[in-house]
C-alpha cells in the first residue's frame, strides 16, 4: 500500500513556483498495477522519485507499505565512471542480497557481453535501459516504480521485458509512467491522471486513459 | 536500528566504489594511493634537504620537513577529497536508501586511512634511517590529527553544499587555499616569527595542528603560542557549522 496524506510538493526553478502535487490525499492497494497519465512537465518523474522516498515531500506525508524500488528510468542512477558489474555490486550491496547472484542474473538479462565491464558511461541509451531494468527485476520488491523505461529497446528486448515482468507482476505491483498509452494499457489496471497540482484515481485504467486524452484536447 | 544497519551497508558499499574507480583502473590499485603522497613527500623533503641544511628544529631537514606536510595532509587531503564527495556520487544518489551524509561519511573514512598509512610509512622511514634520537610522544600526534580531521571535515560539509549553490565561491575558495600550505608553518616556525605578525600567523588553526603534531616527535620543542583551547573550538565550531549546513540543505544536496 501506499498512501498520500494531504501532501504537497513544490517544483522550484529560478524563482519560479510551480505545483507538483497540493494538497492530495490518495491511496493505492497492493494488488493493483498503476499508471501515471500527466502531461509533459506535469511532474510524473518527480512523483515517482516522492513515493520511492528519494526526495521529500513538503507537506504531509506519504505512508508506504512493501519493499518500494528506486525509479528506474534510463535518464540512469548509473555512475557513469563504474562498470555495468560494478553498478551492480553497489545496488546488491545497499539492498543487501547476493552479490553474485545477481551479477548472474543481470549478466544474462541485459545481454551486454563484454561491455558489462565497461564503464556505464560508454553504452547507448538502449544499454542503460536493459541494465537498469535487469538489475530492478533482480532484487526482489513489492512496487516497481518504471519512468518510461520500456519505451527504449528494440522488439526483441521489449518481448523480454514482458515476459520477465508478467512473472514478476503475479506478487508485485509497478507504478508506471508512460506517454505511450498502449504501454499503459498492457500492464496496469488502473490510472492516476496528475493534472496542475491534482492526482485523480481512476479504478478502471480506461477511464483514467479517457480522462487524461481529454486533458490533452483541452489544451 | 534498521536505519543504522541500511547506513552502515550503504558506507561499506561507498567504500568498495570509491576504491574501486579511485585506484581499481590501474595496476597496482590501491599501492599507488600509498605510494603517491609518500614519493612525493620524500622527493620533496630530499630536495629541501638540498636547499636548507639547517632545520628549525632538531637535526634532521626530513624529519622536520616530513612532520609539518604530513600534519597538513591530514586537513588538506581530507578537505580536498571530500568537497566533491557529493557530487561525485550524484547518481547514486538517485537510490532511496543513499544518503548524501554516507557519501562523506565514506570519503572520510578512506582518506583518514589512506593518510595514516603515508603517515607510518613516511614517519616511519624517516625515523628509521635518519637515527635521529626521536622520543614519539603518541597522545600529541593523535590529538593533532584527530583535531585537524575533524577540522577538515567541517569545511568539507560546508564546501559540499556551497559549492553546489555558489559557483563563484568554489573560485574563491580554490584561491584562498592554495597559499595555505606555505603560511601554515610547515617550513617554519611560528615561533620565531617577530610580536605583530606572529599573532596574525597564529590566527590559522592549521599552524596550531602543525605545532602540536610536531610537539609529539620533538619533546624539547616548546611550541609557544600553541592554543589547544583555541583550536578545539575552532575544529569543533567548524565542524558544528558543517553539519548545519549539510542537514539545512538535504534538498540541495539530492538534487531536488
Amino acid at each position: 500500500m501506499i498512501r498520500f496524506e494531504q501532501a504537497t510538493k513544490y517544483a522550484r526553478t529560478k524563482g519560479i513556483k510551480k505545483p507538483i502535487i497540493e494538497d492530495a490525499s490518495l491511496t493505492l492497494n497492493r494488488g493493483k498495477s498503476v499508471g501515471l497519465l500527466g502531461r509533459n512537465g506535469a511532474g510524473k518523474s518527480t512523483l515517482l522519485r516522492l513515493i520511492a522516498g528519494a526526495i521529500k515531500l513538503d507537506k504531509g506525508r506519504i505512508i508506504r507499505r512493501g519493499k518500494i524500488s528506486w525509479p528506474l528510468g534510463f535518464a540512469g542512477s548509473f555512475q557513469p565512471s563504474m562498470t555495468g558489474e560494478q553498478n551492480v555490486r553497489f545496488v546488491a550491496r545497499i539492498y543487501g542480497v547476493d552479490t553474485e547472484q545477481l551479477i548472474g542474473y543481470v549478466e544474462d538479462f541485459a545481454e551486454l557481453g563484454p561491455f558489462f565491464q565497461a564503464p556505464v558511461g560508454t553504452y547507448s541509451s538502449g544499454m542503460k535501459a536493459r541494465l537498469a531494468f535487469g538489475l530492478s527485476m533482480g532484487v526482489n520488491f513489492d512496487y516497481y516504480l518504471v519512468d518510461e523505461i520500456t519505451a527504449v529497446g528494440d522488439s526483441n528486448f521489449k518481448k523480454k521485458c514482458q515476459a520477465v515482468f508478467e512473472t514478476r507482476l503475479q506478487d508485485s505491483d509497478v507504478v508506471m509512467v508512460s506517454h505511450s498509452t498502449g504501454t499503459i494499457r498492457e500492464y496496469c489496471d488502473c490510472g492516476v491522471v496528475l493534472e496542475k497540482g491534482k492526482m485523480t484515481y481512476y479504478g478502471n485504467v480506461e477511464d483514467a486513459i479517457r480522462a487524461h486524452d481529454k486533458n490533452m484536447k483541452e489544451s | 536500528m534498521g536505519y543504522l544497519t541500511t547506513h552502515l551497508r550503504v558506507v561499506g558499499a561507498l567504500l568498495v566504489r570509491e576504491m574501486a574507480t579511485r585506484f581499481g583502473s590501474k595496476p597496482g590499485g590501491y599501492v599507488w594511493a600509498l605510494l603517491d603522497p609518500a614519493a612525493h613527500i620524500l622527493l620533496m623533503t630530499v630536495i629541501f634537504q638540498a636547499i636548507a641544511r639547517a632545520p628549525a628544529l632538531g637535526t634532521s631537514f626530513a624529519l622536520f620537513f616530513a612532520t609539518g606536510y604530513i600534519a597538513f595532509q591530514f586537513y588538506q587531503a581530507v578537505t580536498g577529497y571530500l568537497n566533491a564527495a557529493v557530487k561525485a556520487n550524484k547518481a547514486l544518489l538517485s537510490y532511496p536508501n543513499v544518503a548524501p551524509i554516507d557519501t562523506i561519511v565514506a570519503r572520510f573514512l578512506l582518506q583518514m586511512g589512506t593518510t595514516s598509512l603515508v603517515a607510518l610509512i613516511v614517519l616511519g622511514t624517516i625515523v628509521a634511517t635518519v637515527r635521529v634520537d626521536t622520543n614519539i610522544h603518541w597522545p600529541s600526534i593523535l590529538e593533532a590529527v584527530g583535531l585537524a580531521c575533524i577540522f577538515g571535515l567541517g569545511v568539507a560539509m560546508v564546501n559540499c553544499v556551497l559549492f553546489l549553490r555558489y559557483p563563484l565561491y568554489e573560485q574563491v575558495f580554490t584561491i584562498v587555499n592554495r597559499p595555505l600550505f606555505l603560511i601554515s608553518g610547515v617550513f617554519f616556525l611560528p615561533d620565531s616569527i617577530p610580536a605583530p605578525y606572529r599573532d596574525l600567523v597564529l590566527i590559522n588553526p592549521l599552524v596550531h595542528i602543525i605545532m602540536g603534531f610536531r610537539k609529539g616527535f620533538y619533546p624539547e620543542y616548546r611550541a609557544i603560542g600553541l592554543d589547544m583551547d583555541y583550536l578545539y573550538g575552532i575544529a569543533f565550531l567548524t565542524l558544528f557549522a558543517g553539519m548545519l549546513v549539510f542537514t539545512l540543505s538535504r534538498k540541495t544536496l539530492r538534487n531536488e
